[in-house]
């Protein structure tokens, strides 16, 4: 029997989310970070969405946000022209990399030694986080605004996207590019797939695979509407894309068919990311709030919760939660 | 008609109070026992010692900020900024102190937050 999606919605920002980030799966299960244009980004429980803290220090709007591997470490991208780490147990902010302009894109190397930083004053930035006096390696070379620098190969080489309408392929130890990409229009998002070497990009109603050592064209989707970020589930079974119709859809990756689509966001998606284990995708919006979506509808999985045929027709469950600002919620099972 | 997938409860919210990361949480008492790295963690007499000294200067930098209501505080903050005013309140993770009839170069302000790590120094007379 079919099930509508039923989305859960993480409220708390109280400004558009521009950017969103998972970690890895750790033992204590696996997490989200929240950029905000409040400056305020959190940290919540990526199975469930329950707010877990936030970081505060940033003085501006907070463009970018990412959490290493094992969640102990967060990084976040502000228009206060700094990038910060911050231990991501207890909050506390570890470090504040001064920049000469709003910073767009941080992002982690895997053993979380190194950070990647990118923004509008065009020049991508590694710093080695057990020297942060040092500074930072440089690599110059865009002629606009850096939206999004990301480590991949496994750290050997950085994938950057740009307002200048490339997308570049960078070796850190070589001063040029070693591939460039072209794009007739803005590239309005980009991530990267280690698992089957695969870069995602997004361009207009564009969702487009490269292979990420030969920048060479595997496929692309056309959508309905201005897309702002996909995202590829990590067993590439499905693509998830959101933008300017609020409305996020689903595709097939082998098939290119689109399977679903889903309203529930009142203002445009900017962000879009599969969870770790693929159970989930969260999306940001304009509207100020965080929304998580299942996978496969109807499933057990976090907060959601499968109701066989045989159990009772109504079920009442009383819910106080003393994080709340509302009072009692009462949520009812159908048949 | 698709019924929709029900939901144990809603995801919890912020707390309006603080900042979150909750110190007894499991993954911060395993991760994060303690802010400030301990001298000597296999010493139970060295970390009773230690434990005890912390609770003493914390119990006397709360005193401090009760002492400190309705006086007037000369702050020294970043950029050679040097203001005056009158003591309110901290909030609970001394990121913001709560001040009134604070005197700056451009005027008084009746009410306002000074962020804690703007500061430097503060003083007062008791």
């Amino acid at each position: 029997m079919a099930m509508r999606q039923t989305p859960l919605t993480c409220s708390g920002h109280t400004r558009p989310v521009v950017d969103l980030a998972f970690s890895g799966i750790t033992p204590f299960g696996y997490f989200l970070i929240s950029a905000c244009k409040d400056g305020k980004p959190m940290l919540r429980q990526g199975d469930t969405g329950d707010w877990i803290g936030t970081f505060l220090g940033h003085k501006g709007a907070v463009w970018g946000a990412t959490l290493n591997t094992d969640a102990t470490k967060a990084a976040t991208a502000a228009a206060d022209f700094t990038a910060k780490v911050w231990d991501a147990v207890s909050g506390a902010e570890v470090l504040t990399l001064a920049h000469k302009h709003i910073v767009k894109s941080v992002h982690f190397t895997k053993d979380s030694n190194c950070l990647l930083t990118g923004g509008n004053d065009k020049v991508i930035r590694i710093y080695d986080l057990n020297q942060p006096e040092e500074a930072p390696q440089e690599i110059p070379g865009h002629t606009a605004s850096i939206k999004r620098a990301l480590w991949c190969h496994d750290d050997k080489h950085i994938l950057s996207a740009s307002e200048d309408r490339t997308v570049r392929l960078w070796d850190r130890n070589i001063p040029e590019a070693v591939k460039t990409l072209s794009f007739d229009t803005s590239v309005s998002s980009m991530e990267y797939l280690a698992d089957g070497d695969v870069v995602l990009i997004t361009y207009g109603k564009t969702i487009a695979f490269y292979n990420a050592h030969s920048l060479e064209l595997i496929k692309t989707i056309v959508t309905p509407a201005n897309i702002h970020s996909a995202s590829l589930h990590p067993e590439k079974d499905f693509i998830v894309a959101g933008g300017d119709d609020f409305k996020l859809y689903k595709y097939d990756y082998g098939t290119s068919e689109e399977l679903e689509s889903y309203k529930g966001h009142f203002g445009p998606v900017h962000c879009v990311r599969f969870s770790p284990d693929g159970e989930l995708y969260a999306s940001g919006s304009e509207d100020g709030t965080l929304r998580l979506w299942q996978t496969a509808v109807g499933k057990t999985y976090g907060l959601w919760k499968c109701v066989l045929p045989g159990e009772s027709a109504y079920k009442k469950v009383d819910y106080w939660s003393s994080c709340d600002y509302t009072n009692k919620h009462k949520i009812w099972g159908h048949l | 008609m698709k019924t929709p997938v029900c939901v144990v409860r809603l995801p919890r919210g912020p707390d309006p109070h603080g900042r979150g990361f909750d110190p007894t949480s499991p993954r911060y008492l395993a991760l994060c026992p303690s802010s400030l790295s301990t001298s000597g963690e296999a010493d139970p007499v060295a970390l009773r010692t230690e434990q005890r000294t912390r609770a003493m200067m914390r119990e006397r930098f709360l005193r401090c900020l009760i002492s400190m209501a309705n006086k007037k505080i000369q702050f020294l903050m970043y950029e050679k900024v040097k203001v005056a005013a009158v003591f309110g309140a901290s909030d609970i993770d001394v990121l913001n102190f709560q001040v009134s009839d604070l005197q700056t170069p451009i005027g008084v302000q009746t009410e306002a937050l000074i962020r804690c790590q703007d500061v430097i120094s503060y003083s007062f007379d008791m």
